[in-house]
């Protein structure tokens, strides 16, 4: 009988325990482990591996169920107790921002909602972990821009700022760039399209 | 992130609000437009942070080119809650 653990709605690192103690108390067999969100499936998952046990990950519409098989010879070897929360500051996902205004319409109430946008960003947690600027968003991490200071907030706490270095040039502003780094279309491709998330503003 | 405490002038009006911005920016008033935190109101206006310090002045710009607030807010954190105070 496949044991199951509903870990939903439990806040970090508690789905780990649950999983550590159901594993703990059974001397082999398997469980299913129910969790709602992607940093609760990832760190389930890197227990079940720094346990040295076979497990696979399955969707069922908002949760995640983890199967761990727990065989007899397993040898239990726990690694450094892995730094489990830490991904709740990051989620795995991309804004990409191409315009200094947000949205279609007035010039300027496009530039207050783009600016009020970042500053928002610094007030919610799990942050993106890369916010990519191409085209005229480019000109928000210059110098002049109203943004810079929310940006490097951003940057201070571990999110990656990139810039697409032929706008930045396209623009004349190479020399001014004033938060994070400078970026190519390479780079731009993979953090859009490897993320669990991609969010175009 | 999240700040602890801060000052900030909330608007109804988006038009005021930007108009204020421009007026105190133009006295070179280090101040910072913002969305108006969810504790002082749920619609989506704009709001102006500031310096405590700078209050008086400030004030002074609002009334004298006419521009309507819709309240000073104190917000800070209680029991881990954040919460706004309307000071005016």
């Amino acid at each position: 009988m496949v044991k199951e653990i509903d870990a939903r709605e439990q806040a970090c690192p508690k789905p780990v325990i649950m999983t550590k103690k159901a594993l703990e108390s059974m001397d082999k067999g398997e469980i299913d482990v129910i969790v709602d969100n992607e940093v609760a499936k990832e760190n389930v998952s890197k227990l079940s591996k720094s346990m040295n046990l076979e497990y696979s990950v399955s969707r069922d519409n908002e949760n995640f169920i983890i199967n761990i098989v727990k065989g007899e010879k397993e040898e239990v070897k726990e690694k450094e107790d892995i730094d489990i929360c830490k991904p709740n500051l990051f989620k795995d996902t991309t804004i990409a921002i191409n315009s200094d205004k947000m949205g279609e319409g007035n010039d300027e109430l496009g530039k207050i909602l783009i600016k009020g946008f970042i500053y928002s960003l610094t007030e919610s947690l799990p942050y993106p972990s890369t916010l990519v600027f191409y085209n005229n968003g480019v000109k928000l991490t210059v110098e002049g821009s109203e943004c810079l200071e929310d940006l490097k907030t951003l940057e201070e706490a571990g999110v990656e700022i990139l810039s697409c270095g032929t706008c930045l040039d396209y623009n004349n502003i190479a020399d001014k760039l004033s938060v994070g780094g400078v970026t190519n279309m390479y780079t731009i491709v993979e953090k859009i399209k490897n993320s669990t998330n991609t969010i175009t503003i | 992130m999240l700040n602890n405490e801060m000052y900030v002038i909330a608007f109804d009006s988006t038009h005021h609000a930007i108009k204020s911005e421009k007026e105190i920016k133009s006295q070179e008033i280090n101040i910072k437009t913002i969305p108006t935190p969810r504790e002082i109101s749920v619609s989506c206006g704009l709001s102006i942070k500031f310096d405590y310090n700078d209050l008086n002045w400030i004030n002074n710009i609002i009334r004298e080119n006419n521009l309507s607030t819709s309240g000073i807010y104190k917000i800070y954190r209680k029991e881990g809650k954040r919460v706004a105070e309307k000071l005016i």
